[in-house]
């Protein structure tokens, strides 16, 4: 039988520098694991959600508690692909957990870890050298191109709106260190929620869902604009951005889809009536937040199942946006754009959507950028945002 | 944005000569003709065009100089060879926006000491106009010429220079 420890624990200082193999941090809470006690891969197909779920309330329930009256029990991470046909979707819940719940620290071991021992199988660091472009997985010309026949097909009103992305890949003569990558996203990005989940390294400005007891809150994303360090210019692409006829049709579509879903398992929901501005380091987004109360109860992973994709990374309607990205993005997307997050054994949890973010395998590493076609984009326009959010991630590496 | 191009109907004689000569080629192409002739997709060239990067004729806004696939070809080049499209339109736009206010000086530079001059001392508006415009056909290739040249070097300099300091 799997014996699980919580206990109350000092505030701890730098957790990064024990080189936790999980990670998630964000600013209301911060989670970091070491090894692994469960590894479940959630497979394919749209039962994948529950069948990670079941795997972990499944390990849960034969697992012996002791919690020293500390409310505090397992907590797994997770992290799935965008598109069902994919591989890659995996729960792990590790050996030993740290989190950070607003102020109060607890400690989670399974069968006796420590943070010293099981971290004394982390990986080797070398020093390191500067990121190297290797490539993507389509010429940007052929990207432009799919750009401009998703707006053909929209105009001839196949579709109200489809997120197309594209990749690039970096390599490096030293492996990537996760570490350092996800300290310089802490720092370039502190409000995003920074995380490491088996490979994928990131800092998502996206909360898909928040889930604590029955209250659950989202925000929505849609619509960007890049900012200026002259702060007259920034304010003025600011407010181009709030009235921008395109982007606010973007916004309204995945805002649409956020509240619909939501307003299904809700028997409260709020929402901003209008967009407002989040202002991140390189980029400006046009958000809309959502707050509200299940009817019944369901975990954060069953509501990010319920909420992905949404159109504010696949379109409109869901359907016919994810034949088209099949059809015109000519990649595998993995888990770029997919729920990532963490829950507890009672369901609660967080889960952002996996954008800015790198998948990071040794000397090699992926990085994804997307953008919201609409009737009236141009692809030259979407084209040049991906470039800046794809420096947004580089800029990490270097 | 590219400033309007139409001239006025109350030019001289020979400012009429100069804006001839100024559209110059005779040979012009459909952007779809365009497309074709340099094997690349209409959708890459309607944006060029959209971002300023291709300029059509300023009397016929549908048309371009057939001279224009040389610039496209070499665009090609450069992407065929592994620049990203992406890196290659926003140094194009950081290239105009730098060349913009030069290439303003360059004209008041013309208009001043070459126009101005000619005006001065030509015998007869025939004549101004035959001297403004076989100046503006030596000046122009030696100025595309002297900047090409000038930027080949800078291009050299920096990339010397990198490679003594870049792991």
């Amino acid at each position: 039988m799997t014996h699980i420890h919580a206990s109350a624990i000092e505030s701890p200082s730098d957790l990064l520098s024990d080189r936790p193999d999980l990670v998630w941090m964000s600013p209301r809470t911060s989670v970091f694991g070491w090894g692994e006690a469960l590894r479940v891969g959630a497979g394919f197909g749209p039962g994948r959600f529950e069948r990670a779920e079941r795997a972990f309330s499944d390990w849960c329930a034969l697992a012996e508690m002791q919690d020293d009256g500390v409310d505090a029990g397992p907590v797994a991470f997770s992290s799935f692909t965008f598109d069902d046909r994919s591989a890659g979707s995996v729960l792990l819940v590790p050996q030993y957990t740290v989190v950070r719940r607003d102020d109060r620290w607890q400690s989670i071991s399974v069968d006796g870890a420590t943070r010293e021992s099981v971290a004394s199988h982390s990986e080797s660091v070398s020093t390191a050298d500067r990121p190297r472009y290797a490539g993507a997985s389509i010429p940007d010309v052929q990207w432009l191109e799919s750009v401009a026949a998703a707006i053909d097909i929209i105009e001839e009103g196949g579709v109200e709106k489809v997120v197309l992305a594209r990749d690039y890949a970096l390599w490096s003569k030293t492996p990537f260190d996760p570490i350092r990558l996800l300290r310089r996203l802490e720092a370039r990005f502190p409000d995003c929620f920074v995380f490491r989940v088996d490979g994928l390294v990131g800092a998502s400005p996206e909360l898909l869902v928040r889930r604590t007891g029955r209250e659950v809150a989202s925000q929505t994303l849609a619509g960007s604009a890049a900012r200026s360090e002259d702060p007259i210019e920034d304010e003025r692409l600011g407010k181009e951005l709030l009235g921008s006829d395109k982007d606010l049709r973007e916004h309204a579509s995945a805002a649409a889809s956020v509240g619909r879903v939501l307003g299904e398992i809700c028997e409260r929901l709020e929402r901003e009536a209008e967009p407002s501005l989040l202002q991140l380091a390189n980029v400006q987004h046009l958000a809309t937040r959502f707050e509200g109360r299940l009817t019944h109860a369901m975990s954060a992973l069953a509501v990010a199942d319920r909420l992905h994709p949404t159109a504010a990374v696949g379109g409109t309607p869901t359907g016919t946006a994810i034949d088209l990205i099949r059809r015109l993005e000519h990649m595998d997307r993995g888990r770029y754009a997919g729920p990532v997050g963490w829950m507890d054994a009672e369901g609660d949890g967080e889960f952002a959507i996996a954008l800015r973010c790198a998948e990071l395998s040794g000397a090699r590493a992926r990085l994804f950028a997307g953008a919201g076609i609409v009737d009236g984009s141009l692809p030259e326009a979407e084209l040049e945002e991906t470039r800046i959010k794809l420096l947004a991630m580089q800029s990490a590496f270097d | 944005m590219t400033p309007d191009s139409t001239p006025r109907s109350d030019l001289d004689p020979w400012d009429q000569a100069l804006f001839e000569a100024l559209e110059g080629g005779d040979s012009l192409a459909t952007l779809e003709q365009l497309a074709e002739s340099v094997d690349v997709s209409l959708p890459l060239l309607e944006a060029l065009v959209r971002g300023g990067l291709l300029i059509p004729k300023a009397t016929e806004p549908d048309r371009f100089d057939s001279a224009e696939t040389d610039a496209l070809a070499a665009g090609l080049q450069l992407v065929d060879a592994g620049l990203p499209l992406a890196e290659l339109m926003n140094l194009a736009r950081d290239m105009d926006d730098a060349m913009r206010p030069i290439a303003a000086r360059a004209v008041d530079v013309f208009a001043t000491f070459v126009r101005d001059s000619v005006e001065a001392t030509a015998e007869s508006d025939i004549d101004a106009a035959a001297r403004l415009v076989e100046a503006f056909r030596t000046m122009l290739p030696a100025t595309s010429r002297l900047v090409g040249h000038h930027f080949r070097g800078l291009l050299l300099a920096e990339a010397r220079a990198r490679m003594t300091t870049e792991r």
